[in-house]
């Protein structure tokens, strides 16, 4: 049943892929990511992961996909060129690139796979079963984690007070000092 | 020591940080003001951060979180002295920008509560980089520094220059980013390790006809990411515009801050994780980086000979200088192949690398200041304005000299010490190649940087006006100068502090 719905989900999850990059209309580019993101979120609940699926799906299909949209329909960019002599030398190193790394990553889950090394860790998948992936990563997240946590939070801080300074310069009125 | 005290330089400068910014959005301080607060929040970083060295001062202080149900620690932060050496650095380097900055910020910054702030921030991302040992941990805190740099950068809205600036460096920073972060999945996903002595330990129990295939395109994906940070060429490019666009006290601040701490990463990361990949039958990042370190110092040096704005000549220098520091780091590498222990004088090029960086942050901050001096005055950053500079401010003409022997190497200045250390240390490892082009470089490099001296003394001005010089920058060129002469003279104490920093990191193994 597994392998079925991996193939289903990938399956749907590359076309999404291919018809997000040769589609000309760039809103229909933006839903075809959508898909592949969303696909790819079912991807993460076959491998257990429930909560980054969770994650995906609201970050990067509810936040990103939607403030592309934006993006899109406020620059009127909608319509862009035909798909263009894209067989050209640079792009065709970029695919040569592409499949350079494709093979590396490949070759690391195979290694993973087939290696004869146990898997090591504490968090096996009866584990999951028990307590459920969302409270592991909870607790891992406000136990181990904590330090990274706290950093990001302050990170956050720090692209908001850039937001401010580049971003509001129009609307704040040039505050008035005594000098 | 409290588990809380070691992170005592950390917390200070957080909670000067977030004082800032409060005090900014409710009173509305003064430029002055602020500047008081972040100069005095950045030496009370200072002296905890020597209280800290001081009292950690024997072995590796990992600090951890400890999990509830007996997960066990992920070790996340090193209180080591090599992360204390950093953080010294970082603590100086945030006191001295603050001060070089105030009246630039006073005249030409809009915010100054967030400009200051931000300072503040960058320096925290300098320490916590400096003594991250886990993947996630360095990754936070490599963005971190890498979203403040971005932000100071394109501070000056209004100027299509610092935006122009700040974009560049942020998309190439966001490709670097990117890289370094498959770099690190392929690592985890080849040792199952996040932490750096983890990692190291993975690669040693693992099959070594394979992992190999993993773990050296790990290895060349985060040098691209770090080498990014440092403006290693061929990942230099957004540094002159940059450099050019920033604000000037921020173009100083990336001239040293970021540079150190990606010098910090590369050394923490190569030798405690991939001790194993410094000298191997095929490919090793020894070799890398040598390639890497010949075509920066050459590429920098010609390329600075051309430059006619100052700001921009000072990133080609500092890319050149990136050069030879790489020299530090490669030399260390032969005496551990096969990650055996290391034995004595292993470490005599990152004593070299570390004590460059020290004096080059002087010697740096030092030249931005009297660069600073006179931008304020004419109002532009072309290398022309310094003619005849010694009628118009002759202490400032005669400490520049001094900042551009130590940038050349001559003696007795600080870089001359961090040159001889680290050829010395080349030299040593029969690296005689990469010493000889190293040396030939310094004497390229004599042609540009004596050739502001000749403007400065030779040429006439076309203005002889007296530049008017700040108590602010008369200071920080003063105790730039002070320092940069002091660490040539009294090298010793200098150097048992360096060697003592990274004796540390030989433990490891």
């Amino acid at each position: 049943m597994e392998i079925y719905l991996f193939f289903l989900f990938g399956g749907i999850a590359v076309v999404g892929a291919l018809a997000m990059v040769f589609n000309k209309n760039a809103v229909h580019s933006a839903l075809f990511l959508l898909l592949t993101l969303v696909m790819i979120a079912g991807l993460y609940v076959l491998l257990n992961a429930q909560f980054i699926a969770v994650a995906q799906i609201m970050v990067y299909a509810g936040a990103i996909v939607v403030l592309i949209l934006f993006v899109v329909m406020l620059l009127g960019a909608e319509l862009g060129e035909s798909i263009p002599r894209w067989l050209t030398l640079r792009n065709s190193v970029m695919v040569l690139l592409a499949l350079v790394f494709l093979t590396v990553s490949g070759t690391a889950v195979y290694d993973w796979l087939y290696s004869t090394q146990p898997i090591t860790g504490t968090v096996t998948d009866e584990v999951i079963a028990r307590q459920g992936s969302v409270q592991l990563v909870g607790e891992s997240l406000f136990t181990q984690f904590l330090l990274p946590f706290e950093l990001a939070s302050i990170l956050l801080l720090v692209g908001i007070i850039g937001v401010v300074v580049l971003g509001g310069w129009r609307l704040v009125q040039h505050r008035q000092r005594g000098e | 020591m409290n588990t809380f005290m070691l992170l005592l330089p950390e917390t200070i400068l957080l909670v000067f940080a977030f004082a800032l910014l409060a005090l900014d959005l409710i009173w509305k301080p003064r430029s002055n003001t602020l500047a008081i607060i972040m100069l005095t929040g950045a030496l009370v970083t200072l002296a905890a951060t020597i209280f800290v060295w001081m009292q950690a001062n024997n072995g590796v202080i990992q600090l951890a979180v400890i999990s509830t149900d007996g997960a066990g620690a992920v070790p996340m932060l090193a209180m080591d002295r090599f992360a204390m050496f950093f953080k010294v650095y970082a603590a100086l380097t945030v006191a001295l920008v603050g001060l070089l900055a105030t009246d630039y910020v006073r005249e030409k910054i809009r915010y100054p509560g967030e400009f200051y702030a931000l300072m503040l921030f960058a320096g925290l991302a300098l320490m916590l980089v400096a003594s991250s040992t886990n993947l996630v941990m360095i990754f936070l805190a490599f963005e971190f520094l890498s979203i403040t740099s971005y932000l100071l950068t394109g501070f000056m809205r209004n100027d299509a220059f610092s935006i122009e600036a700040a974009l560049k460096y942020f998309l190439y920073g966001a490709v670097a980013s990117a890289v370094m972060l498959l770099g690190f999945s392929l690592i985890y996903g080849a040792t199952g390790s996040l932490d750096l002595h983890g990692i190291a330990t993975g690669i040693r129990s693992s099959d070594p006809s394979i992992i190999h295939v993993l773990a050296i395109p790990a290895i060349v994906l985060i040098i691209v990411g770090l080498g990014f940070k440092i403006a290693l060429v061929p990942f230099h490019q957004w540094s002159p515009e940059a450099y050019q666009g920033a604000p000037t006290p921020v173009t100083a601040f990336l001239s040293v801050g970021p540079k150190a701490s990606g010098f910090a990463l590369m050394v923490r990361v190569l030798t405690v994780a991939f001790p194993a990949f410094a000298r191997t039958a095929n490919t090793d990042w020894v070799l890398i980086l040598t390639g890497i370190a010949i075509i920066t110092m050459t590429f920098g040096n010609v390329v600075a000979i051309w430059q006619k704005n100052i700001k921009r000549l000072f990133a080609y220098s500092s890319i050149a200088q990136a050069g030879y520091m790489l020299i530090g780091v490669i030399a260390i590498a032969p005496q551990f192949v096969g990650g055996v222990p290391p034995i004595e004088g292993w470490d005599q090029g990152l004593n070299g690398l570390l004590l460059f960086l020290f004096g080059y942050l002087f010697t740096n901050l030092g030249s931005f200041a009297i660069i600073l001096a006179v931008e304020n005055k004419t109002g532009s950053s072309s290398v022309e304005q310094f003619n005849g500079l010694v009628k118009r401010a002759p202490y400032l003409s005669i400490a520049f000299v001094i900042f551009l022997l130590s940038l050349i190497g001559i003696p007795p200045t600080a870089g001359f010490i961090g040159k001889l250390l680290v050829f010395g240390a080349a030299i040593k490892q029969q690296m005689y190649v990469l010493a000889a082009i190293g040396l030939f470089n310094s004497v390229i490099s004599v042609y540009y940087y004596l050739g502001i001296a000749r403007k400065m003394f030779f040429s006439p001005a076309e203005d002889t006006t007296p530049i008017p010089v700040s108590r602010s920058l008369n200071f920080v060129v003063t105790i730039s100068m002070v320092l940069v002469l002091a660490i040539a003279i009294g090298a010793q104490p200098f150097l048992d502090w360096v060697s003592g920093s990274t004796q540390i990191l030989a433990t490891v193994f």
